[in-house]
């Protein structure tokens, strides 16, 4: 994996080229975000279940090595093979011996956020072993070899045409298709004799439950329970952060999880897995992945109670003109802002950086993450570990000095009012200055506050400051 | 010990004891909450499962369960059932491989319980005489209810129902399989089932 900054800006510079993307990425998001206030609008008790997720997540965290002890003794008790993974690559392999130990070589999989994560696909395929992605959105991310857009739906920056495309490569179908129905049609067909051929399957989850050693998963298109049941063999992969204490508190996330994603009350399919089909095997597998660091961390460590509703990435203004591809991450938009540094803080140094700081994803947040504080936090973390670009750490440092001194910064201002109005465009707009690049400078104004003040006091006579300044 | 010679397990718990940020004495466990809306009526049911894109199949008078089935699925090949009162053509233990019933148009099922607000009905290994894939591999679903098993709400459903506790595999299906991935189009009919009807009886 490349270690250079993800160049955010550039990227999505290249997505909004092209204006029926734009259009419809930008549409679609709003109106997920607008379906979203619907439901909470009809609901009297909408901030008391948000304040409840958030305690229930708070505490489960402050409890976490507690409720995974508990979790891992009630899923033995109900046949469940529990394996704990500290990171990515462990988790991999254990997926691959456990194929190993059956002779296994296929595996169908719903969607799972923490396996794209993990890298699984790129480690097990070079080793013979085929991995289909059944969801469609995921699906089509994996024929054109990308990292999911958004974490519940993963192909939302393409259009139909774009799938026609890509289904006429993999599935042979008309590559001029226009009828969403139709494509989804084709996925149904082409992904049936996977599904019954596959020897393995694979889902994530939403949550685990400590009191019963169960796990959730909530899905809507029923590839999830196909996978799940069709093989005798089913592997779940889940972050250690998925916990909740209680069976009855999952009617709290339950409520409030899809909603807050589509704003439909629930997913079409909520699955409650506690011990292995008759005749079958379960494994579970909990990964830490730097999760047990952020835990330590004082400003971060909250973002472990994210449920990945992708509430804040539907409001986000600039994810919703920048698309899911040009955070370079699995995680994306403001949730992958603030948890993508804790992976890699060189990487997605840049990530942090595109907010407009409205805090709209902290407002739509249904576990009450403080996203805009951190995404704040985070820059002054990356600066102090100067891991942001140069021009851009210096301008911050003269700003910095002038803000500090209120005759210098009178001074500059005057000057620039007299700059904006003669300069020519080429010296206000060049590399020094990238916030002009899609931006325009705001027109000079006749008089500042300050000296339209200082002409129009009553009390004309200098203050003592300034006669000591003078 | 060094991270080498420990389990996985034991480098994880080790980090989280070591390094956790949050305080346990200042994050107490909340209470468990049973909010909002709790009527458990048909007619809430009946509003949540058409919203959900499942639909509910009224018997015409005289009618049986079966004859409303046929009337509502035409040109069905084959019905296969997992209940009583219901013939069909096959039942669903009957069922030897999942080729067989990915070739079933109708399949019927008792639900354990349904939840008003959301239209979701509740189906486990029990329901589905361990039949756990098949039921999604049909193409269409037939479902029935008692009006005296639903719940309000979701607080509800896991606060009163044993089944969860209970069940190793347990589905809360809320109309049929769905997706909006492509451009944003919602499709009833993903890869599961492509319609859910819901029976009262």
């Amino acid at each position: 994996m490349s270690n250079r900054p993800v160049p955010h800006a550039r990227l999505a510079a290249e997505f909004l080229k092209d204006e029926p993307h734009r259009h419809f990425h930008d549409e679609r998001l709003w109106d997920m975000r607008q379906k979203r206030d619907e439901q909470m609008h009809i609901m009297p008790e909408w901030q008391e279940l948000r304040e409840q997720a958030s305690r229930l997540k708070e505490h489960t965290l402050a409890h976490l090595p507690q409720y995974l002890e508990q979790f891992e003794e009630n899923a033995r008790c109900n046949g469940i093979h529990v394996h704990w993974a500290r990171d990515g690559a462990e988790h991999n392999r254990i997926v691959e011996k456990i194929l190993k130990d059956h002779g296994h070589s296929s595996i169908i999989k719903s969607k799972s956020m923490i396996t794209d994560e993990c890298e699984m696909r790129e480690y097990l395929e070079p080793k013979g072993v085929s991995v289909t992605e059944t969801d469609l959105g995921e699906r089509i991310q994996q024929l054109d070899n990308e990292l999911p857009s958004h974490v519940v739906v993963p192909a939302v920056q393409k259009l139909t045409t774009d799938v026609a495309k890509t289904f006429a490569r993999y599935y042979n179908t008309d590559p001029n298709i226009d009828d969403p129905h139709a494509l989804a049609e084709a996925q149904r067909n082409a992904a049936r004799p996977v599904l019954l051929s596959g020897d393995t399957g694979m889902t994530g989850g939403n949550f685990l439950v400590a009191e019963t050693g169960s796990f959730v998963v909530c899905t809507n298109e029923g590839n999830a329970d196909l996978s799940a049941n069709l093989p005798n063999l089913h592997i779940a992969t889940l972050g250690i952060e998925r916990l909740v204490p209680r069976m009855a508190d999952l009617g709290v996330f339950i409520r409030l999880l899809s909603r807050s994603a589509l704003g439909s009350p629930i997913t079409q399919y909520t699955t409650h897995f506690r011990r292995p089909k008759k005749g079958g095997e379960m494994h579970v597998i909990l990964v830490d992945n730097g999760r047990s660091e952020r835990l330590g961390m004082d400003d971060f460590w909250t973002s472990l109670k994210c449920i990945r509703c992708g509430a804040c990435m539907n409001t986000c203004p600039v994810y919703r003109r920048s698309g899911g591809q040009s955070y370079g991450s699995v995680y994306s938009g403001p949730i992958g802002a603030i948890i993508d540094p804790t992976f890699n803080a060189r990487k997605f140094s840049t990530l942090p950086f595109a907010s407009t700081m409205n805090g709209s994803c902290t407002n739509v947040c249904p576990v009450k993450i403080d996203i805009h504080e951190q995404l704040y936090k985070w820059r002054r973390v990356l600066a102090e570990r100067h891991e942001i670009p140069f021009v851009k750490r210096e301008i911050m440092k003269m700003a910095g000095r002038l803000l500090a001194q209120p005759t210098m910064y009178r001074l500059a201002i005057s000057g620039t009012e007299v700059a904006l109005k003669t300069m020519p465009r080429f010296v206000l707009y060049n590399y020094l200055n990238p916030w002009g690049k899609h931006r325009e400078l705001p027109h000079p104004v006749k008089e500042t506050f300050h000296s339209w003040y200082k002409k129009n006091r009553l009390n004309r006579t200098k203050t003592q400051r300034e006669e000591t300044q003078a | 010990m060094s991270d080498e010679t420990m389990s996985a397990r034991d480098v994880i718990m080790q980090r989280l004891k070591a390094k956790k940020s949050p305080q346990e004495g200042a994050y107490p466990l909340p209470p468990v909450v049973t909010l909002g809306d709790q009527d458990a009526s048909p007619e809430r049911f009946e509003a949540s499962l058409a919203l959900m894109g499942g639909r509910m199949l009224s018997l015409q008078d005289g009618e049986g369960i079966e004859q409303a089935i046929r009337r509502a699925f035409p040109e069905m090949r084959n019905l296969c059932t997992a209940v009583p009162e219901v013939e069909g053509t096959l039942r669903i233990e009957d069922l030897e491989t999942h080729e067989q019933a990915d070739k079933v148009d109708v399949m019927v099922v008792r639900a354990a319980f349904g939840v008003a607000e959301t239209g979701g009905i509740f189906l486990s290994e029990v329901e589905l005489k361990d039949h756990l894939a098949d039921v999604h591999l049909a193409q269409h679903l037939i479902v029935l209810l008692s009006k005296n098993e639903l719940v309000g709400n979701m607080h509800n459903a896991y606060q009163e129902r044993s089944e969860f506790r209970t069940a190793g595999y347990g589905v809360l299906m809320s109309g049929p399989s769905a997706t909006a991935d492509i451009q944003g189009v919602l499709i009833r009919g993903a890869q599961g089932v492509r319609s859910l009807s819901v029976i009262w009886a």
